[in-house]
């Protein structure tokens, strides 16, 4: 085989977390080559190395056979090796060729010229796109040739495709695998990350399975079956003590009491499609899902953080009660919470101290703006809930942005439990936290639970999922897919479920 | 990970804190060496009479500073302040000096200015049009409803035979001029609205993170909309002690500069205009060293373009320590992930 592209003993780490550890791969020439891995196995940092955005801690790269290093995204696209993003970075008010040769102005740019730059470099890459349209008129596949033209036109050796399939419709996918075939004609090779097990098991030579920032598993297509990726995608040693399967022994799974809400044909534009299920109390019922499943944005929605369609936006019921929040404010009176998947974006108040933030719970609960809010009160609150769920800190004074990431984690969750909700959907409740306080979180959840309260766990975790939920929806392509008991489900047959 | 996300982001709100805090500091020690410089230096500076200028000055900006820091503290700003203010009491004083009780035209005079505050506050809220546009566009808008429609002259004098109005600009109770002890009232009830009511606490949540503060459930956009009504409202009575002092109210104040003053006012004081930062302290501090350095100029008798040029430098200078002290650091916050 003839290597374009070699990577030896790659690893990365951010401050002593590895993203990805001691990652081997060779990429031959005119190779497409499909990267696959649950949420966080360390695709993307492994991709960003490769084209320049992030510097490897330890490992080599080589380009032809050569040692190279890259220190930008510019720098590895002179070396010839260009990336596409998962989020387009064009500019919308300018025209397809602008941005074809963005950055590359000269002093004086003469439109014209521009122009048939980009129709001659178009047109032998067989894009059917006009170079004096505004890529704002453009739609997502068109916008992703621009894109490629951007990214490819002075020769790259190797493209790499960050979820290249995410946002475009089956017709839009068909020609950007047309694409690849193209490109790969032309003789580059081609890197991409994905979440479709089918695409990448048709349109692509070769595979390589991440997990945990590690390689499982490399091969020819050929070598693999749908079965066998996804049993290298979920097979897990490392932390099985940690998330003891929870089926049968210690906790015996909750049955149902009563529903508490149903939903039915939810919509939202194109991230939540006809999603239909039901949640009841007294039980955790766990959400799974890759990115762009939409399970956060369905739960978001049934908490009015976001809203749904106007027209055939779907129904939601609350104890068969329609209800449609514009706000999260009707939903948390309703009893409603949604504990977030980031806490710093939306979570926490950075300035304020711990009982502060606490009280702003208790604030919204309230309705009349004039009440006195008594500092004493506050306090007593605060201390309250920093012993229940063990927030360790020196007193509730104490800023948040000075705890530790679970104890941050402890207090965004505080500040929804003071609202005392019926229905609490956590979002990613352990990301960026200790084990420590991972435990913790777990054991409050299971004690939610047998409380009477309905719990949604939102994760990308399956171990977490399986250890903590009653109950397992899987989440796909903007629609809950599967429902499965907790007693039946087993890694691969979520992940079966999750992956189209 | 987000650990490290906090890593940095503590990083900076450590420094954020600690420079806050020396901001009040120094800007309460710059204005006590301003006093003393002035005193010895100005032979009128330290007469009974200018200090009381000062003072009564000094109250009328610092009252409007108040307002504004509300908003302010919500992440928001209002720069309708003074035409609320010129278009709310010059059109009560018409319409008393056209034969209605006193009473009843202030009672309708601040209807209106309600309204202009509730019309401001639903654009920021409901448009969500960054404050700053909103306001700077409604400003001459209310100007415009209030010279051509409402009035059409330029000075109006205070109605007659209205006693407290009298009392209110040029009496005293207990030795202290009755404006000054208004400013310490209105400071009064603003630091309890804001440490100790639900609605102030929400505004500093709002202030410090408004996504937060929607998730968590708070009526953000009904307290937008109070804070504008409130912050005209302030406006309103400010505009009440311009009259009493004054005995009389011109309307060209909406084209001076003085809404740029009561922002140097919160902004100097330490309010940082990311939001959620600062109280009642912080705005008298700020009062404090504006007055003091606009009463100094004016017994230098520096003109108006050179005392115009000296506060935007000290703007200017106070904008810019507020972005070092508090940076909007959304971006920052969010790399390194992985």
């Amino acid at each position: 085989m003839d290597t374009v592209l070699e990577l030896k003993g790659a690893t990365k780490d951010f401050r002593g977390v590895y993203a990805i550890r001691d990652i081997d791969l060779k990429l031959g020439r005119g190779e497409v080559h499909a990267i696959l891995g649950e949420n966080g196995a360390g695709k993307s940092t492994l991709m960003k190395s490769l084209a320049g955005v992030h510097q490897l801690s330890a490992g080599e790269i080589y380009l032809d056979g050569r040692p190279v290093t890259f220190s930008s995204p510019s720098d590895a696209l002179k070396q010839g090796i260009a990336m596409v993003f998962q989020e387009t970075n064009l500019v919308g008010s300018m025209t397809v060729a602008q941005n074809i040769y963005l950055g590359e102005e000269k002093f004086l740019n003469r439109l014209r010229g521009l122009n048939i730059r980009a129709q001659t470099y178009l047109l032998s890459m067989n894009f059917d796109v006009e170079p004096t349209a505004l890529v704002s008129s453009l739609g997502a596949a068109q916008r992703q040739m621009v894109e490629v033209a951007r990214a490819t036109h002075h020769d790259a050796k190797v493209i790499i495709f960050d979820e290249p399939t995410a946002t475009l419709t089956p017709e839009e996918k068909h020609h950007f695998f047309g694409l690849v075939k193209r490109l790969k004609e032309k003789g580059a090779s081609i890197l991409f990350i994905t979440h479709a097990l089918e695409e990448a098991l048709t349109h692509s030579d070769r595979l390589t399975v991440l997990r945990d920032g590690q390689k499982v598993a490399e091969g020819a297509v050929s070598d693999f079956t749908r079965d066998t990726v996804i049993q290298a995608m979920v097979g897990r040693g490392l932390s099985d003590e940690l998330y003891g399967a929870r089926k049968g022994v210690e906790l015996p799974i909750r049955t149902s009491r009563s529903k508490i809400l149903s939903v039915d044909n939810l919509s939202m534009g194109k991230v939540v499609r006809n999603s239909s299920f039901s949640i009841y109390d007294g039980q955790v019922t766990g959400m799974f899902g890759l990115i762009g499943s939409g399970r956060t944005e369905t739960m978001k929605i049934v908490c009015g953080a976001l809203k749904r369609n106007v027209f055939h936006g779907g129904e939601v019921r609350l104890n068969g009660k329609p209800v449609r929040y514009r706000v999260p404010r009707p939903a948390m009176r309703d009893g409603i919470v949604y504990v977030t998947e980031d806490r710093k974006l939306d979570g926490f108040f950075e300035t304020m101290s711990i009982r502060d933030n606490i009280m702003v719970g208790k604030l919204a609960a309230g309705s009349n703006p004039a009440s006195v809010v008594s500092m004493s009160q506050a306090q007593d609150l605060a201390e309250e809930w920093t012993k229940a769920l063990d927030i360790r800190a020196i007193n509730p004074s104490s800023k948040v942005i000075e705890l530790s990431g679970g104890n941050q984690q402890k207090v965004v969750i505080a500040k929804s439990l003071v609202q005392k909700p019926r229905l609490v959907v956590f979002d990613e409740p352990t990301r960026g936290v200790d084990v420590g306080s991972i435990v913790e979180i777990h054991t409050l959840i299971n004690k939610l639970a047998d409380e009477g309260i309905a719990v949604v766990l939102i994760s990308s975790y399956l171990p977490e999922i399986l250890s903590l939920s009653d109950r397992i929806l899987v989440a796909r392509q903007g629609q809950i897919v599967e429902e499965m008991s907790a007693a039946e489900a087993t890694e691969q047959s979520i992940m079966y479920a999750a992956v189209h | 990970m987000s650990v490290q996300a906090g890593e940095q982001a503590r990083g900076s709100q450590r420094k954020g804190v600690s420079l806050r805090f020396s901001q009040e500091g120094i800007v309460f020690l710059l204005t006590m060496l301003m006093f003393v410089g002035f005193s010895i230096l100005l032979p009128n500076f330290l007469t009974s009479g200018n200090v009381i200028a000062l003072m009564r000055s000094v109250s009328v900006l610092g009252m409007l500073a108040l307002g504004m820091s509300l908003v302010v503290i919500g992440r928001g700003v209002d720069l309708t302040m003074v035409s609320t203010l010129v278009v709310g009491v010059v059109w009560a004083v018409k319409m008393a000096n056209d034969g209605m009780p006193f009473g009843q035209a202030l009672f309708y005079g601040g209807l209106l200015v309600a309204g202009f505050g509730m019309v401001v506050g639903l654009i920021v809220a409901f448009a969500e049009i960054p404050p700053i546009f909103t306001t700077l566009a409604m400003a001459p808008v209310i100007f415009g409803i209030g010279n051509p429609f409402l009035f059409k002259q330029d000075t109006h004098n205070a109605p007659q035979g209205v006693t407290w109005l009298n009392e209110l600009g040029f009496g005293a109770s207990f030795g202290i001029p009755n404006t000054i002890l208004v400013f310490a009232a209105v400071a009064l009830v603003m630091h309890l609205i804001l440490r100790y009511t639900r609605f102030g606490r929400s505004i500093y949540a709002m202030g410090d993170n408004p996504a937060a503060a929607r998730l968590s459930g708070l009526p953000v956009r009904p307290i937008t909309v109070a804070q504008y009504m409130m912050t005209a409202l302030v406006a309103y009575l400010v505009g009440i002690v311009i009259l009493g002092s004054n005995s009389g109210i011109n309307s060209r104040l909406a084209y001076t500069t003085l809404v740029y003053d009561v922002l140097l006012v919160v902004v100097l004081g330490g309010i940082g205009l990311s939001g959620g930062r600062g109280g009642v302290r912080n705005v008298i501090v700020g009062t404090l060293f504006v007055g003091t350095l606009l009463s100094g100029m004016t017994i230098l008798n520096l003109s108006l373009t050179a005392q115009n040029f000296i506060k935007s430098l000290v703007m200017l200078l106070a904008l810019i320590a507020d972005t070092v002290a508090n940076p909007r650091d959304e971006q920052t916050s969010q790399q390194g992930d992985i």
